[in-house]
Parts: structure tokens; sequence; C-alpha cells
């Protein structure tokens, strides 16, 4: 049955497979293009705090993004630009969220990646690695218990993220309970400064799943071909029934920790290693050499993406900040139990 | 060897603290039961505290010159394992009847463990007298009723060192709202507020007689004539001019010297007393003075006192004579130090050495109240005499 | 027939499944094994697949549990013991009680924490953690005194939208016995007061309460008339109740089973001191656990946390100023 749905998604339909690819490179290049304009705003004071980006890893999350369905459950991370806008992220959101626009999903309460709409699935994360899995599982569990089926949670994790409790808590947690969550660990070979051989000792990190009784699966994080393929088999994996699913992405970060971050310490030697190459870059190629897009599509979809992220970013930077005076205080919902603020 | 501590007694009734003022033995003296130790200090007496056993002192914890609170630790005397046992002080005392502040450890332990609940000693000062200590809620409740410090001055405190607690303080409330009450005008309370504050310094009164004679003679050949109070202020504006430290006033540890010489008069007005002032006493003549001073008299019995002619001066004179008074001890103002009292003139017998007989002579008594942080018996002495010098020579005034 | 504060949550905890479908209980050992503590006893069978046992998790825990109240459901946890939570802490503090300040997504989770010292039970399974999740905001701290107070707290902090820390006092759980469940109850976030009096106020919560109310007992006989104000809920902490209380007594002693450094004795005062100074005749007092973890000897563990006779003899020292 797994095949079956394989081959719907992904080889059967010869149009359906050049279709995915064209919308994967499209969000990629939106989403690069979305950090690098948030990159710019924070060099020029625009932005307080902090600006993330996900320079190196669009193949890997827009294939969960675009794996799953409107109604899935979805925890991306910091470095998921991609993913959120194919799971359906409006542009104007991430950049509310930067601007810390009143009107954004967080209303200046919360900023940058920080962002996310619980009710639709989509998930904010906090900031302690590892912590929103469980939150994943929460959310499948009680659809379970509510009789709703066919549902997948995604959460996304860094190699520095598997070393937390946390992952590991919520990993065995999931496998005990079979929930249909599929892990993504993108391991960009940095927890933040850190390397690999400081985060973990295992030969591959898809042995932590192994201790879990969990299906594991790794994947070239800079082929988008491959993301998509290999993702889009675990989420239907997941969907199935198979219990929770781990993918590893092997890729590089190619950035900084965060805007503030010169990324000095990364080795020139991963740099030019295979996992080192610019997942848009290598999918460009392979648009090309299908021929399903040349120059002028590419050119022509640039264009198209940048009025529209110019769009939202004058939009937004009309739009209200959060206003002291005015802020409701209350830090809990039900009224009478806050205790007085002036 | 047994350590035994040297624990600061209570030493009376009420008395919460006491202050180390010498030390009677030193570390590794050999001392006796019950010899002095430490001679320490309370509001009420200096007492010493003594060894509660034979045997060496091995140190004391307490400082000289520091208070420390009843039943805190001063120091340790080292004894022999004979002695303490034979005093029993091997091993914990049993807890005495009443001694709440212990609890008891869990039953079946012999009562040999006694620990202290964790609340520490509370802060309240522990002065003599009665009123020091307000508590917010009695503050809060005087200021309610518009009450001060000084009206509590009769109520016996029930609490920590004879603090007026508030239910002391309201049973003194309801005992007053059982007698006879009228309202006290605004200008009996504006004196008693000065009073009030006044009398929070040490005053000290000094008086002597000073013959009038020269003085009625000069007034009867001076026109305007001036009276006996304008001739005292006249007399006290030169005595300060010469010196006017006994004028200042003491803030902190600092002395502040007036700056020019301005005196103050009383006069009596309906339901209290004004007192206009004579701006730079020392520069102008007596004959000069006696028209403005007239002025002020009658603006102060109008009670019409431009603003200029009040506050700001450094001492006042208080002619009680008036009411056929010869002796009485006025209160400075608050923000002064010095008031100049004058009684009643009367004829008095005098011993005149010349004559080798007493001599009728009109006669008055000149009083000096004084701050006595400012200045002394001596120098308030020495001022009065000076003032009671120039009486004498009215010429010179 | 009587009713025991343990048994009063385990009825409050079948009320809620009974009466709502979105409620269900997670935690170690609660299923067929009924609990610890016995709190779940039955309740698996009862109620069946929502009784769900948890691995050794407590941050995992914490985390479903949020991730179930997003989806609508009304889970609670069962930590084994408070000391435990602090392994789930950093969900607790750092998502279910941010979750409604950032998204306006309510969070209607509830945090069972067995809590306090029993004899014998040692620095691991006797903590007072009130006061560290009282500190959070976005979250509701509910200290129970009383069996009917079990009862209807629980009942309610299941009701309430956000994620509340309810704290059962251990050695309540078999002590304390009522004649029947209540039909009625003061609301979350009201204070009570346990005895009135004339001369002290003692504010006390959960098991203190009975130590501040046998000490006022202590007291009867030499005259004193104390007033025990029980806090019920220490966040929200019902200041108006307690000011009202020292505005009629003007002595103030606050005990709290947990460590004395801040907390909710300490806020109480503070609260107090700044609000209410002309309230106060004597320095408001405080009486708390000595600052060391939890002994384990019963003659340490009696001397580390405030006893009825402590806070006698605390009151003396208040009432003699």
């Amino acid at each position: 049955m797994l095949q079956t749905v394989l081959d719907a998604d992904f080889v059967g339909d010869a149009t359906s497979f050049r279709d995915t690819h064209l919308t994967a490179y499209r969000f990629m290049l939106l989403a690069r293009m979305l950090d690098d304009k948030c990159a710019g705003l924070y060099r020029a004071g625009k932005i307080h705090g902090g600006v993330f980006i996900g320079r190196g890893q669009e193949a890997l999350s827009v294939a969960i993004g675009l794996a799953l369905k409107k109604t899935d459950v979805f925890a991306p991370l910091i470095r998921d630009t991609a993913g959120r806008l194919a799971f359906g992220e409006p542009v104007v959101d991430a950049v509310r969220t930067y601007l810390g626009s009143v009107l954004g999903p967080m209303r200046g309460r919360d900023g940058n990646v920080h962002r996310g709409r619980p009710k639709e699935g989509y998930l904010p994360m906090v900031s302690h690695l590892g912590a929103m899995i469980s939150v994943v599982n929460g959310m499948l569990f009680a659809r379970r218990m509510k009789g709703v089926t066919g549902t997948v949670g995604a959460a996304c994790i860094g190699d520095g993220g598997t070393a937390t409790g946390s992952f590991h808590e919520a990993l065995n947690q999931a496998a005990i309970e079979k929930l249909p969550l599929v892990l993504i660990v993108a391991n960009n070979h940095y927890a933040y400064s850190t390397p690999n051989d400081r985060e973990f000792a295992c030969r591959n990190l898809t042995d932590k799943a192994a201790g879990y009784g969990v299906e594991s699966h790794s994947v070239d994080g800079t082929d988008l071909s491959a993301c998509l393929k290999i993702v889009g088999d675990a989420v239907a994996r997941a969907r199935a029934g198979r219990g929770p699913q781990m993918v590893v992405a092997t890729l590089l970060r190619l950035c900084g920790h965060g805007e503030h971050d010169d990324a000095s310490y990364i080795d020139p030697k991963l740099k030019a290693s295979p996992a080192g190459r610019d997942c848009l870059k290598v999918a460009e190629e392979h648009l090309l050499r299908q021929k399903w897009a040349d120059a002028a599509a590419f050119a022509a979809l640039r264009g198209e993406i940048v009025r529209e992220i110019e769009e939202a970013v004058a939009q937004v930077q009309r739009e209200p900040a959060p206003d002291p005076f005015t802020e409701d205080w209350r830090a809990i919902s039900t009224g009478h139990l806050n205790e007085g603020h002036e | 060897m047994p350590s035994i501590p040297i624990i600061m007694p209570q030493l009376g009734e009420s008395i919460a603290e006491a202050n180390i003022i010498n030390f009677l033995v030193q570390p590794g003296d050999t001392v006796e039961a019950d010899q002095d130790l430490i001679e320490v200090e309370t509001n009420k007496a200096n007492m010493n505290v003594t060894s509660p056993c034979r045997g060496r002192i091995e140190k004391f914890t307490a400082q000289l010159n520091e208070s420390y609170a009843v039943g805190v630790v001063l120091g340790h005397i080292e004894v022999t394992t004979e002695e303490a046992s034979r005093l029993g002080f091997d091993v914990p005392a049993p807890a005495k009847t009443g001694d709440t502040d212990r609890i008891s450890a869990p039953d079946g332990n012999g009562g040999r463990n006694r620990v202290q609940p964790t609340v520490r000693g509370l802060p309240v000062p522990a002065n003599a007298a009665g009123a020091s200590y307000l508590s917010p809620r009695l503050k809060a409740r005087m200021d309610e009723l518009g009450l001060h410090a000084a009206d509590l001055a009769g109520v016996a405190g029930s609490g920590a060192a004879g603090r007026v607690t508030v239910e002391d303080f309201e049973r003194f409330i309801a005992h007053l709202e059982k007698q006879k009450i009228t309202p006290a005008s605004f200008m009996r309370v504006a004196v008693a507020d000065a009073m009030r504050r006044s009398w929070t310094r040490p005053l000290a009164h000094v008086g002597l007689p000073v013959c009038l004679d020269p003085l009625f003679a000069f007034r009867k050949v001076t026109r305007p004539k001036p009276g006996p109070a304008l001739c005292g202020l006249r007399a006290l504006a030169i005595a300060l001019a010469e010196n006017s430290a006994p004028a200042g006033r003491l803030v902190g540890n600092k002395i502040v010297h007036p700056s020019s010489i301005d005196i103050a008069f009383a006069v009596e007005a309906e339901a209290g007393v004004l007192v206009p002032v004579i701006r730079h006493a020392d520069k102008r003549s007596l004959k000069d003075l006696v028209v403005p001073y007239d002025e002020l008299v009658e603006l102060a019995r109008q009670r019409k006192l431009p603003p200029d002619a009040t506050g700001g001066s450094i001492a006042t004179v208080t002619n009680f004579g008036t009411f056929g008074l010869t002796w009485a001890t006025p209160i400075p103002l608050p923000e002064q130090s010095l008031v100049l009292g004058i009684g009643a003139a009367r004829r008095t017998p005098s011993w005149d050495a010349g004559k080798s007989q007493f001599v009728p002579v009109m006669e008055a008594n000149l009083t000096l109240s004084f701050d006595h942080r400012v200045i002394d018996g001596g120098a308030a002495g020495r001022l009065l005499m000076r003032i009671a010098d120039l009486i004498k020579h009215p010429e010179q005034l | 027939m009587s009713i025991t504060y343990l048994e009063a949550i385990r009825e409050a905890q079948a009320h809620a499944l009974r009466d709502d479908p979105r409620v269900f209980i997670y935690g170690q050992d609660i299923g067929a094994f009924g609990g610890a503590f016995k709190a779940t006893k039955n309740l698996a069978k009862e109620f069946p697949g929502r009784v769900i046992d948890a691995p050794i998790s407590e941050d995992a825990m914490v985390g479903l549990a949020v991730g179930a109240a997003i989806e609508g459901m009304r889970p609670i946890i069962e930590m084994q013991f408070a000391d435990f939570s602090t392994v789930g802490f950093n969900q607790i503090v750092n998502q279910a009680a941010t979750l409604f300040w950032r998204t306006q997504v309510p969070c209607p989770i509830t945090v069972r924490l067995p809590f306090g010292g029993t004899s014998g039970s040692g620095p691991f399974h006797s903590q007072s953690l009130e006061t560290i999740y009282a500190h959070y905001p976005g979250l509701v701290v509910l200290t129970p005194a009383t069996v009917e107070d079990a009862y209807s707290m629980l009942l309610e902090a299941v009701a309430i939208d956000d994620p509340v820390i309810f704290c059962e006092h251990k050695y309540l759980y078999y002590h304390l016995k009522a004649e029947k469940l209540p039909s009625e109850a003061l609301p979350v976030g009201k204070a009570r007061i346990a005895r009135e009096g004339r001369d002290m106020t003692i504010v006390a919560y959960s098991a203190m309460v009975h130590e501040a109310l046998e000490a006022a007992a202590e007291l009867v006989p030499e005259g004193w008339e104390i007033e025990v104000v029980d806090l019920r809920s220490v966040k929200p902490l019902d200041t108006d109740t307690v000011m009202a209380s020292v505005a009629r007594t003007g002595r103030l002693l606050c005990v709290g089973e947990a460590w004395p450094w801040g907390g909710v004795t300490a806020e109480v005062i503070a609260r107090v001191a700044s609000e209410g100074f002309g309230l106060l005749d004597v320095p408001p007092q405080r009486l708390n656990a000595k600052d060391t973890p939890v002994p384990y000897h019963p003659n340490l563990w009696t001397a580390h946390r405030p006893t009825a006779h402590a806070v006698a003899a605390a009151a003396r020292k208040l009432l003699r100023l």
C-alpha cells in the first residue's frame, strides 16, 4: 500500500513529479530571498533582536513542508523558512513577526522564528531545543483520542538538539504510543559553533532512533529530489500507521547561527565537501537539466518574488507596533485569576 | 574541654539589650563562679555579667561599646570536664516550665534535643520611654486622629520595653472620651505644635535679679519712652552682636550661626501669643526702636502683622512681668536656642555697703532659657550677666 | 461515611472524567496500578483509555499535555512526587505558561504535585515547590488545605482554561478526613478565614494551616485569640482577605513549609508591608522550613519544618511586642 502512495505522489505521474519540483523550488527561492531580506532589514537596524536564516537547508525544509497536509501538525525550528512557507504560512506572517507588527500572529510579544498558529496545527517554537517534539506528540495523541485519523505531525530539529533530554524523552514517548510523528533532523554539522564530534559519538544520528525502536532514514540534504522522496516516504509511512519516523539529512549551514554570527569556525573542508553544496543551486541545475525551466523562467520567478516580498515589507512597515499602554498585560486567559497589574 | 557560653542576662523588666562598657577580665584569665566578667550598661543602670562557673576565659565574642540583646552569647569559658559535669553543663538543660520559645524534639528522645524555631529577634527599639517606638499602625491611627507622640506621654505602654501598643492607645482614647472635651483653637494648636517641637530639645534655664532704678531714671528723661521689654531686647541684641555663638543652632554635628541679629518679642493676643521681629536690632539705637516696636505691638494685637515682621529671628524676649510674675522658665521657639525673660519689678531691700544699711531698690528677675546642646550654663550665665550689665547702664543701650 | 483528602482527589478526578470527555490523566504508574499514592485507584478500569501510564519522562509528559490542550483536551498530569516536576520544569514554565501570552491559545492543563514533607521521606520526596511555580507568570498555583478544597479546587483546576499547578500535600492524604464531599465551595483565588481572632493573623496554606490552627488552640488558655487565614491559592494571592485580617489584628505571622528564601510567606509580607504598612503594630514575621534540603531522620525532619509548637512560639514573640 505504501508503495502505491509513493508512486502516486512522486513516480507514477511525470507531470506531478515535475510540478512538485517546481513548487518546491519556488518555496526554496522565496525562503532564500525572504531570509536575505530579513537579514538586510536586520543590518539596516529595522529588526530588533536577531535574524535566523535557513541558507543551505531549504531543500530538506521544503520537503517536509510540502509533504504535510494543511490538517497535519508542524513544529518547525529556526532554519525552516522554506518549510513554513510550504506548509502555508503567508510571507506577511514572517515579516510581521520579525518587525513586531501588532497585526502579526505574535503581536510583538514574541519575535523572529518564534511564530506559529497553534490552532492551525502550526506550532510556535520555544527556544529550548527538543521541547516541541512532545507537544507534537500531545496533539497527535489527542487527535487519536478524539478519533481523528490520517493525521501526521512533524517536528524539526538539528544535530545539536538530538543531545537534549527532551528529544530522547519525546522520541521514546512517540515510540511507546506509536504516534504518527515524523522527526526531521537537519545535521548541519554545527550546533551554533560546536562541531558534531562534541555533540554525539554514535556513527550516525539515525542510530539514536534505533535505540527507541523508531524507523529512521538518511538523506542528502543538499539534493531536493532525494529530500522530496525520503521525507515524503517517511510522512507516508507515519500516515499509514507505521509509527514514528526519523529522517536525518546531511547538509551544511551556509550562514551563521544567526545574522550576528560570521560562522568563521566552519571547516573549509566541509564547505568544499558534497555536504557543502548549495541546495538551491543544485535544484536549479536539476530543473535546467530536466528542461523543466529555463533561465528566463528563473528570472521571471525572481522578479515575482522580489515584488511579493517588497510588498509585504512595505505593508508591514506601515502597521502599528505594540503599545505598552494599551497592551493587555495578562499572562492568564481566566480574567479574574490574573493578579492586579497596573 | 567543654566550653560554656557567657550569656547576656535579663537585666531587668523590659530591658531588651545592653551595651558592653568594660571587660573586667581578659581571655586566658582564670575565673571563679559568679565572678564579675563584663560591665554592661542598660538605659536604666550599669551592671556586671558574672561567670556561670569556674574556668578559664576562652574568648569574648562581644565587642566593646556594642549593644547585645538579652540571651546573646558574649563569649565562652573553658571548664574542666568535672566542673561541667558537676554543674550539669554537659547535658542540655531540660526545658523550664513556661520556656515557650523552645520546642521539643520528637517524643521518645528524652527531651535532649532542643531546637529554636526559625524566627529571628524582632528589631523593636528598646528605649525606656513608653512612646519612643511607634508602630506603623499606631502612627497611622494617630495621624487619623491628628495626634502626636507627645499626646501619648501619659499612656503606660504594655508592649516590649514599655512600648505603647495599639491596644493601649485605643484604651487611652476610649478613656478620654468619657471626659469633657472642647475643641482647641487654631492658635492653641499652633502654639502647642511649636512648643511640642521645641520640647524635643534639652532646655535649661538660668536667672538673676537686676536693679532697674537706673533704667527707670533713664526712661523718665527719654522720649519716646522705651518699655522694659524693648530695653531687654536691645540689651540682648548688643550682647549677641558681641558674641553670636549662644544663638547658634545645633543641626546634626554642626553649629549654624545667626546671619543677622533679628530679635523677636512675645505679644499676648487673644487665645495665644504672637512674636513680631525687630530686624538688625544691634544696628539701631534704643531710641530709634521705640516707635517701630510700639507699632509692631499694636499690629500683633490686631493680628495684622506683615509677613516680613514675623519669622527668621534668632532669639526672643518675653516680658512675663506684665502678668505680675517674678519668675518663669519660658520655652524658646523651635527654630531658636534662646529666650530672654523679664520678671515683674518690685521694690526690695538691697544692702548698700557704702551706707552699711539696706536701701530700697526696684529689682526684677532676668531669665535666660537655652538649648543645652548649644551652650552650657556658664556661657548662658555670662550672656545673661552681660545683658544685666547693659540694663544697669541704660545709656549704653 | 468519611472521606480522606486523597479520596477526595480521586473522587474529583473520577467526577471530571465522568463529566467531561476531554479530560484524561497521564502519569507514572497511574493506570492499572492506581498511582504511587492510589490517587487514581480503579480509574483506569472505570475510564478505559483515559488514565494512561507514562514513561519516566516528566518533560515529555508535560509536553504531551500541552499539545493535547492545544487540541482542546483537558489533561491532568500526575507527577509522582512534586520533587520530580523539576525534570518537567522547562515544559511547565516555558511551554505551558507562555502559550496563552504568546498565541492567545489557552493551555488548560492541570499538573498535580504530591508535595510536602512526611516523616522519613528525605530530600527528594518532600519538597514544597509552590514558590518556584508561582514565580512564573502564566500559571495558577493552588494549595488546598482541606478535604473539601482538595475536591472542589481540583474540579475547578480542571475547568480553568490555564495551566494549574495543583499542590496536594502528601501528609494530608491520609491524615485529613471529612464527613462528605462538599456541594458548594469558595472559588479559586479567594482565601478563607479558617479561624476568627482578634490579636494576631497567621497566614498559612496547605498543611501549615493545620499547624497554625493547633498553635491558635494552644494560645487560647493564655488569653490570645488568633485569626488563621488559609490562602487556598498562592497564585493568585488573595491580598484583600489577608489585608482585611491584618487590619483587624495589627499583627502578622506567615507560615510556609517551603524554604525561606523568597517565597509565598515573603510575598505576603512584602504586600502587607508595602500596601498595608499602617496596619502593622509589630514587624511582620515569617516562619519557614530551614534553608537546607529536607532531612530524612524524624528528629531532624520535625525540626526542619514549622510545627504547631514553633508557630505558637513565634506567635508569642509577636504578641509580646
